[in-house]
């Protein structure tokens, strides 16, 4: 299996730890991961702010010969697919890419502590990771079910308020939203809040820290790559 | 003032508790539309529908208007805002009429009906219990299916000068006052949900029958409609009937869906408005001539919850009024399709399956001009060398003037921090 890693811009620049852990994950298991050095951004900012961009294609370009790409963002996965690409069906966010194609589950049962998971909107709207509330689906969780164990969810799912740009233009509402949202997972009694997408995580967090709450924020693949490798000291 | 300010000025006086009662419907909705094991498939069909129609729209409004004047209604096709106006007064002109009792039409709002009667001295009584809330405080409807939602029981009781906060008792009043109305009103006006091509009837769905009364009491019955109501036959309108009502409130059908042929004690008008519809089929926005109004996307739109209906502006709040809005005044409105976090939650809702995700990305395009800071930075992208140079650039930049770039974040949440190293380091 050919695989490739995408490493979204953000998480290079803001929190390159993801992607190390990510690439070990998949390492781990077996696989032979390569990641395409001359990758930036796969476009997502541009075609949200309404600005012309090219970057989708180049990114088809970078990543085209691969089998898979896998990516530990949901919005980056959910922007590429939604484009006309021969890109577009072979790339996974990572926990997708656990559950479908390498068939994981359980893998952080034995967690040390209570995690609420956090489903971004890229993740069970788009992505359809899980069942969103609005539909008349049957409930699954993908993430869940990768990760095993008791983790608990917020009782509304609805979007955390980030929005990439929303979150610069409407600072305020975004914050509020952010803040119902970060109420809604701490009162679920979860030790450590996690998601797929480090943008929701990062604008949890932002709002944790500034209003003081005690909350411990992880993306999953610190999670995951915890639960395989254990805590690095 | 833009979509932001007022959001944030509504939030402070009445956010949380419009979130909620919204929040409340959103999950009744949920409930109910669970009750109807084949629902993704009947969206599926609704959609299928709709996309017939407006690939057929021409030969559907031909077809609709053979029909429904065999039916005996008067049928008036007005191409915009102005001749819809024109056309009803001078209907109401014929009977002279002095008073009209209307009931819901987002349309009539569109075309700024109220306001030109009132001008040419007809009084308009708006009848939905909402409506005649939202008219009597001197505002616009703020949801287009709860169009008071934003009031409260105290608000209520005090433009009727009560003491009594009571919300039945203040309902019972507001019946009582609006009964005389129906009485001695000239003309009824209205909007229709579907109008039924084959049979040239028009369906009206009301909760307090009110409507029906406009209907049927005065001698003269105008109803204004929008072309892209129209769906081909009766079955067809059965899978919108299902819809409908559970999808906006969670109830199982309108308290009241009437179905208008000939009026038998006086005239029938339908006055069939396209006010830039036509145009839009031609455009890449035309799968919002789809939506047959049902408001599920405003209730469920975590944004719209929080701020307000009226911060959007637009007759349309909400999702389907971000694409709506830009479309009739780009400039005014070119904030909309930003008041998003493109959670698509409208989408996931949305009876007749309206790509909203999409439209709304295509709809930032159509309002934005090339940002040259943007610009710059997509090109840097295309080489990493580059963009490693422009990302070094943000990285010495001093944190005061991250914040202030970035004031809206860093007024309300902790800035990341920033690591010394990043993964991929060329
Ligand atoms: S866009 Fe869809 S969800 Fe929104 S009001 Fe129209 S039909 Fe209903």
């Amino acid at each position: 299996m050919k695989i490739a890693l995408h490493v979204p811009c953000y998480i290079n620049e803001l929190n390159p730890e993801i992607a190390r852990k990510t690439l070990l994950i998949l390492r781990h298991f077996g696989l032979n991961v390569s990641v395409p050095k001359n990758q930036t951004c796969c476009g997502q900012p541009f075609i949200n702010s309404g600005q012309p961009t090219t970057l989708p294609e180049q990114f088809n370009e970078i990543f085209k010969d691969y089998e898979y790409i896998v990516s530990p963002s949901s919005s980056c996965t959910s922007t590429i697919r939604s484009q006309e690409l021969e890109v577009s069906k072979k790339m996974y966010e990572l926990c997708e890419f656990l559950h479908d194609i390498l068939q994981v589950r359980d893998i952080a049962k034995n967690y040390p502590k209570k995690i609420a998971l956090h489903n971004s909107c890229h993740s069970i709207r788009h992505l359809l990771e899980g069942a969103p509330s609005e539909l008349n689906i049957p409930y699954f969780n993908k993430v869940k079910k990768v990760l095993g164990g008791e983790i608990v969810e917020a009782k509304r799912d609805e979007c955390c308020g980030f929005g990439g740009v929303f979150s610069v233009k409407e600072g305020f509402i975004s914050y509020v939203m952010g803040r119902s949202k970060l109420d809604d997972l701490i009162s679920t009694g979860g030790e450590v809040i996690t998601g797929v997408d480090f943008s929701c995580l990062m604008h949890l967090k932002g709002i944790a820290e500034k209003d003081g709450d005690d909350i411990e924020i992880k993306h999953i693949s610190e999670i995951i790559y915890e639960s395989i490798f254990g805590e690095e000291k | 003032m833009k979509h932001y300010e007022l959001a944030v000025k509504f939030y402070k006086e009445k956010g949380p508790r419009h979130d909620k009662s919204l929040w409340t419907i959103r999950q009744k909705r949920d409930k109910a539309i669970k009750e109807v094991p084949e629902w993704e498939s009947l969206r599926v069909q609704a959609s299928e529908i709709k996309d017939y129609v407006i690939e057929n729209l021409q030969d559907l409004v031909d077809e609709f208007i053979k029909n429904a004047k065999n039916a005996g209604i008067e049928v008036v096709f007005a191409k915009d805002a102005q001749e819809h106006n024109q056309t009803v007064l001078k209907y109401l002109k014929e009977i002279n009429a002095k008073k009209v009792v209307k009931s819901k039409s987002m349309l009539t709002e569109e075309c700024g009906l109220n306001e030109f009667l009132e001008k040419n001295g007809i009084e308009v009584i708006d009848t939905d219990l909402g409506e005649r809330i939202v008219q009597l405080r001197g505002e616009k409807p703020s949801h287009i299916v709860l169009p008071a939602i934003h009031t409260t029981k105290e608000d209520v009781a005090e433009i009727l000068g009560e003491e009594n906060t009571d919300p039945t008792y203040l309902t019972h009043k507001m019946r009582e006052l609006l009964r005389k109305e129906f009485l001695s009103a000239d003309a009824g006006l209205s909007g229709a949900n579907f109008l039924v091509a084959d049979k040239g009837w028009a369906v009206v769905c009301t909760n307090e029958g009110n409507a029906d009364l406009g209907a049927v009491l005065p001698p003269l019955h105008i109803i204004s409609v929008g072309v892209e109501k129209l769906v081909p036959n009766m079955n067809d309108l059965g899978v919108f009937l299902r819809m409908l009502a559970r999808n906006a409130t969670g109830q199982k059908i309108t308290t009241y869906t009437s179905i208008f042929g000939k009026k038998e004690n006086g005239k029938r008008v339908i006055v069939l408005v396209d006010n830039g519809r036509f145009e839009r089929l031609n455009s890449e926005f035309k799968e919002t001539l789809k939506c047959i109004r049902c408001s599920a996307c405003l209730t469920t739109c975590p944004v719209f919850r929080r701020s307000g209906g009226h911060a959007y502006r637009y007759v349309i709040p909400g999702p389907i009024g971000s694409l709506l809005a830009p479309l009739s005044d780009k400039e005014k409105y070119k904030d909309l399709p930003f008041a998003c976090t493109l959670c698509s939650s409208c989408e996931m809702v949305c009876p007749v399956k309206i790509p909203f995700s999409k439209q709304l990305v295509k709809m930032r395009e159509y309002v934005t001009k090339e940002n040259i800071a943007l610009k710059l930075a997509e090109k840097s992208m295309h080489h990493p060398q580059a963009f490693k140079l422009f990302s070094t650039i943000l990285r010495l930049t001093p944190k005061p003037v991250l914040k202030t770039a970035l004031k809206e974040w860093s007024r309300y949440k902790a800035l990341p921090k920033i690591p010394k190293k990043r993964f991929i380091s060329l």
